[in-house]
């Protein structure tokens, strides 16, 4: 059988090698070509499973309404502090609706969730995941931003350190987010890079890429020789997420077909068509390895945020089928971009949020896989802790820079905050103006806190725990030094 | 470069060579053509080793070793290259040096000189530095040799040998490469057409690439008018076409309560919520318009401002709000960028959009200050009038403007809001005024001084404060302080080469060589006070000789088709008709670029559908609509384009005449010749402009073939699957 007629009478995906080929030369490997790329030296094979779930808030979550001091000490920034700050403008939630949590960091003192993580959120199908502090599942990585170095506000405002570029900016702010470095524009994404790394090892039979996005291109998914998959929400079954239609069994149909995969293989001297036809073939693999789908059993609730975690959860199910022993997923929930109306906004986003990463967990819990498997936020930036425009249907916030993450999972150490301490001796920023921990200056002072913990220490920690070796962390992370490599802490073992 | 140096250059060259040059050939005819020619790198004369300087030591050595002699990174190489033609002005910035290694990485190197050698007029010598300007991948390693590559006008050369660090190494030729060298380069004496004098190709090709780059595709009729014209001449066709002629193909709804509950309250119309609370009319509008509009070039640049100035359905969310709003960027697109910068900025539905009707002196809010200066006419990062980023001694893109800059602008837009008093044309009794401009709240402006935007010759800089004003002292102060700072964006250097870039993505190329962007740029500078600057502009685009041509060789250029133009050209080209072919479409086919990243006058966020600055993963690539081709997209593609072959949108409730392509052209003329082979001339030259490569077409011919019999239904078969498998290719989907 020559090649030809292989491909007429398999009817399925291209000519890999000929496309490998061609792609190396391009830096990319298909997923077929990056398993006979395994070398000697290659990762060696994983003996248990891992996935981390990225969950990107994007526009820029206003963190400092997300986690709120409740407490009324005067030893760090109290609730007093939160209201005085936002409010007369009609953004400051009371103190009473705050989901109080405890935080051994901070001496035990109180501090809250916005309420809509606990049961009472719209559209509620679960109890939310403000229960999960009190299990010791749920960490906050507090005050983390784009760092180059670590930076005091000193430093910041006399201008002795390497800043961030375009502080503020949602594009590269996202970029240095997903792209785990601040000192230059990087054309990949720490997960893409983990995957360049691991794929080899992890990914042996390359049925699909190691990083699934349920949200379209995203930088944090690039590397330099995998690319991921994307595919729709659970709005679509995975058998047909990525299945051309209008194809039967006729005879007409089948040379159709394969005329199809055959011209994918062609005139990919022209670097434009190549990538074009790079991502159209890894779909169609990608399609072969999909056609049987299992479906999960918890309710999720039916935003975009729950499909698109549901679609996650159903790729896991078939995690055996895949024959992949580390996974990255990525998906998205925008909106948060809340110049204005933040009050309803966030309502509405913190609501679906909370719903949509609490069925994931409980569904990872029945299928036996919540200890391996983490979920955890990731954003544009924090926003202004000072609120732009006034009264509760028009007050929004503006860009600022550290805010709070969330991470989610059995593998969590225990509830607390995690990061380095600021300038007042804890993880949690001083809530002042102009002072201790605000970037800004001066009577105009707006509140843009100076990020103790860098992004690359928050993703490196993530990465540890996902199997990334100490002496490989460099290699994801250029920057990681400036920072030192020491745990965080916030994960078991890592 | 003296030209002392450039002669001991030559005597060096001569030196080693010991070639004799003859005279040059030259053309009779001096013919006047329209493709520029293909750029030839000059190698050694008898391998395919680039003729390059300062001159490398050979190996003595025998065979199968090699000098560790080679050029060190860093070094600054010259390499010499034979027919280009130039035009006056066209210097370093119009090369690109490429350079491949062994482990398939593709570098740029920075052209540092370039020029013509002396008594050699029809050989430039270009210099570049041997470090890559692109950071994609670590900096090459010096362990054997490159494959250089230039390109110029969106076509490029051979590839030629260069040895970096040492001679040798694993990386082999290109199949079929033959040496190159100076004793076959010969003097150009055809001269190619002067772009902005360009009337009349000679060859098919280029009409139907003109057509993909200036309207929604080419149809029977606009290419007739192309061959008749030339391109030249259906541009200044299009731009005497009327304006209120084409506004009054609006679909015109008026302004409607904000909740939809009680705008349209229950009982009456059937489709008020659609009609009113949804873009649905402007998608049909707009779509029919692609298809069938003769203002094509006037609709495409709107099209293509509507995603500079990005505004959304999502949050502007009456069809009256966003028709407003898109009625200034078709009104501008052939008129002056600075005026169109003033309606926009006091537009409702941006003002709604990014919030600065809502900004007042207590309460500021920078999110239109910010992406005035960010997304629509400076950017982030200082330019050049090329487009390329300067830098500083470190190499790091020097910034634009800081958070104190925004912080001003923000100040100089507080205060104006909706025009809701007695007066203002359009309003309407419970329902928010989204059709007249923003007007100011004198109490609500900031009156202190503000301090603008630094540059050479920076204009309105400094705005003093207005203290003590009150009443009209302080709406005049607030719209000249408007006016101020918009001259302040509108004269900063970065303005000309950010639009010019944006927009040649938009309507030609994803990756524009640097002097493609600065002869665009100077015409909009030139033409600052021009009322018809945009006409200027956009004929500096679509008439440059980077984009005009039968054909580009350069593997770089071109750029993937967005979901819009991928249908529309489909549309266009098999002239899409009502689901029974008896009519029109009703334009109802926003599904078919829906679920694949376009939900037209709907983008997500106000970076675009798709973001302008995204890099193709795994390359070096500019390629924004690439932002929206993933996986999933692709096969989106896929199925999208299986409709449009062989299925159609039949009529529904939304739908009234449903759409269907009318392939029964086609369908003659697969009958005529069962062999295909008139099929497949007819759709290379249609869809392809001639370039679908020899294999590929014969891939689709015999599927084609496959499908077999002579029944009239059979030959439409056979059409429909010529045309899938040409419309579901890269090939295809990418315009070059």
């Amino acid at each position: 059988m020559d090649r030809r007629d292989f491909l007429i009478k398999s009817g399925c995906a291209l000519s890999m090698t000929a496309l490998a080929t061609q792609m190396r030369h391009f830096g990319l490997m298909s997923v077929a070509a990056q398993k006979n790329a395994a070398r000697l030296d290659a990762p060696a094979a994983f003996s248990d499973y891992r996935a981390l779930v990225c969950i990107f808030l994007s526009g820029g979550n206003d963190s400092n309404n997300m986690i709120i001091p409740r407490h009324n000490s005067t030893s760090v920034s109290n609730y007093s502090a939160y209201s005085a700050a936002r409010g007369s403008q009609a953004l400051a939630l009371t103190q009473s609706e705050l989901l109080p949590i405890s935080v051994p960091r901070m001496g035990g003192l109180e501090y809250g969730f916005h309420p809509v993580f606990g049961p009472t959120a719209t559209g509620a199908v679960n109890n939310g995941i403000y229960e999960l502090w009190a299990q010791n599942k749920l960490a906050a990585v507090t005050n983390v931003g784009t760092l180059v170095a670590p930076m005091t506000r000193t430093q910041f405002l006399n201008n002795s350190v390497k800043r961030p570029y375009q502080l503020y900016s949602h594009p590269d702010q996202i970029t240095q987010a997903q792209g785990g470095r601040s000192d230059t524009q990087p054309f990949t994404g720490w997960a893409g890079r983990i995957s360049d790394l691991m794929s080899a090892g992890a990914n042996p039979n390359g049925l699909i890429p190691m990083i699934t996005s349920i949200s379209g291109a995203q930088l944090f998914t690039a590397g330099q020789t995998t690319l991921p998959l994307a595919i729709a929400n659970a709005g679509t079954a995975l058998s047909a997420v990525l299945n051309p239609s209008g194809f039967n069994t006729s005879a007409s149909s089948v040379a159709r077909r394969a005329a199809l995969n055959t011209i994918r293989g062609l005139d990919l001297d022209s670097e434009v068509i190549r990538a074009a036809s790079f991502v159209t073939d890894q779909a169609m693999t990608a399609n072969n390895a999909l056609q049987t789908s299992q479906e999960v059993t918890v309710t999720f609730p039916t935003t975009s945020i729950g499909n698109q975690l549901k679609q996650v959860a159903r790729l896991i199910k078939k995690r055996g089928d895949l024959s992949v022993t580390r996974q990255i997923f990525y998906v998205q929930l925008g909106g948060f971009d809340t110049h204005t109306g933040q009050v309803n906004g966030h309502i509405n986003l913190y609501s679906q949020l909370s719903q949509a990463m609490r069925s994931f967990y409980d569904e990872m819990v029945v299928q036996g896989m919540s200890d391996s498997v983490t979920q955890f936020t990731l954003s544009d930036f924090n926003r202004t802790f000072n609120p732009a425009g006034s009264g509760s249907g028009t007050v929004g916030t503006d860009h600022a820079w550290g805010g709070h993450c969330l991470v989610l999972g059995g593998a969590v150490s225990v509830a607390d905050f995690y990061g380095n301490n600021s300038s007042n001796g804890t993880p949690f920023p001083t809530l002042a103006f102009g002072t201790a921990d605000d970037a800004d200056n001066g009577s105009t002072a707006r509140g843009r806190w100076i990020p103790t913990t860098s992004n690359e220490q928050y993703a490196a920690n993530l990465a540890r725990w996902f199997g990334v070796s100490d002496s490989e962390m460099a290699s994801v992370f250029p920057r990681i030094n400036n920072f030192g490599a020491g745990s965080l802490g916030f994960l078991q073992g890592a | 470069m003296s030209g002392t140096i450039k002669n001991n250059f030559f005597i060096a060259i001569l030196g080693i060579l010991f070639i004799f040059i003859g005279h040059s050939q030259s053309n009779a005819q001096g013919d006047v053509i329209i493709d520029s020619p293909i750029p030839v790198l000059i190698s050694e004369s008898e391998s395919t080793r680039a003729l390059s300087n300062p001159p490398l030591r050979t190996s003595r050595a025998g065979r199968g070793t090699f000098t560790p002699r080679g050029y060190q990174p860093g070094q600054d190489v010259t390499v010499f290259v034979s027919n280009l033609s130039l035009m006056n002005g066209e210097g370093s910035n119009s090369v690109r040096v490429y350079g491949e290694d062994s482990r398939g990485r593709v570098y740029r190197f920075p052209v540092v000189d370039f020029g013509p050698v002396p008594d050699m007029e029809h050989i430039q010598a270009v210099t570049v530095r041997l470090s890559d300007e692109i950071g994609y991948f670590p900096a090459p390693i010096p362990d054997g040799d490159m494959l250089i590559s230039l390109s110029w006008r969106g076509n490029s050369s051979n590839k030629v040998r260069l040895a970096f660090g040492r001679s040798g190494g694993k990386i082999s030729d290109e199949p079929g490469a033959i040496p190159t060298p100076l004793s076959k380069a010969k003097a150009i004496s055809v001269q190619v057409e002067d772009a902005f004098s360009y009337t009349s190709p000679r060859v098919a090709d280029d009409i139907t690439r003109f057509l993909q780059q200036a309207s929604f595709g080419p149809s029977s009729a606009s290419y007739e008018q192309v061959r008749r014209l030339g391109p030249g001449g259906w541009l200044s066709a299009q731009f005497k076409r009327s304006y209120s002629a084409y506004e009054a193909t609006f679909p015109e709804f008026v302004l409607k309560p904000l909740d939809s509950a009680v705008g349209c309250p229950t009982g009456g119309d059937a489709n008020c919520v659609r009609d009113h609370y949804s873009m649905y009319n402007l998608q049909n509008w707009f779509f029919r318009q692609a298809v069938y509009g003769d203002d094509q070039l006037r609709h495409r640049v709107a099209w293509a401002l509507h995603q500079i100035w990005v505004t959304s359905g999502i949050e502007n969310y009456q069809v009256s709000w966003m028709v407003a709003t898109h009625k200034i960027l078709t009104k501008h697109a052939f008129g002056n960028w600075r005026n169109l910068m003033y309606d926009m900025t006091l537009n409702p539905g941006m003002g709604n959009y990014l919030d600065m009707m809502r900004s007042t002196r207590t309460n500021p809010n920078e999110n239109y200050p910010r992406e005035i200066l960010q997304l629509f006419n400076v950017g982030l990062f200082l330019l050049n009038q090329d487009g390329t980023v300067q830098r500083d001694g470190a190499g790091n893109p020097i910034d634009t403007y800081s958070q104190e800059d925004v912080n001003n602008f923000t100040k100089v837009m507080t205060g104006w809001t909706r025009c809701e008093v007695t007066g203002c044309l359009n309003r309407t009794t419970g329902a928010p005024n989204y059709k007249d401009p923003m007007i100011l709240t004198t109490g609500n402006h900031d009156l202190t001084a503000k301090t603008l935007l630094d540059y050479p010759g920076a204009v309105g800089k400094n705005i003093a404060a207005c203290a003590g004003c009150t009443g009209t002292a302080i709406t005049n102060y607030a719209n000249n302080s408007l006016n101020q700072a918009l001259d302040n964006i509108y004269y900063h250097p970065n303005t000309a080469p950010f639009v010019s870039r944006l927009l040649i993505q938009q309507l030609v190329t994803s990756d524009p060589s640097p002097a493609y962007v600065e002869r665009v740029a100077n015409v909009f500078t030139a033409n600052k006070t021009n009322p018809t600057q945009m006409r200027e502009v956009i004929k500096a685009i679509l008439l440059d000789p980077e984009a005009r041509g039968n054909k580009k060789t350069d593997p770089r250029y071109g750029k993937l088709r967005e979901p819009v133009l991928l249908v529309t050209n489909l549309m266009r080209q098999f002239d899409a008709k009502s689901n029974d072919l008896l009519a029109e479409s009703d334009g109802v086919v926003n599904s078919w670029t829906n679920g694949i990243g376009q939900d037209v006058f709907r983008p997500v966020t106000v970076f675009n559908y798709y973001p302008m600055d995204y890099m193709v993963p795994g390359t070096t690539l500019p390629g924004p609509e690439f932002g929206i081709f993933t996986t999933g997209t692709a096969i989106g593609r896929l199925n999208n384009i299986n409709t449009m072959a062989f299925g159609s949108l039949s009529v529904a409730a939304t739908r009234p005449n449903g759409t269907r392509l009318d392939y029964r052209g086609l369908q003659t003329t697969a009958k005529e010749d069962p062999t295909s082979n008139k099929l497949m001339d007819n759709l290379n030259s249609k869809m392809m402009h001639g370039r679908m490569s020899p294999e590929m077409r014969e891939q689709i011919r015999t599927a084609v073939n496959a499908v077999t019999g002579t029944t009239d239904t059979i030959y439409m078969t056979r059409a429909q699957t010529a045309v899938y498998l040409i419309a579901t290719s890269s090939q295809w989907q990418i315009q070059r």
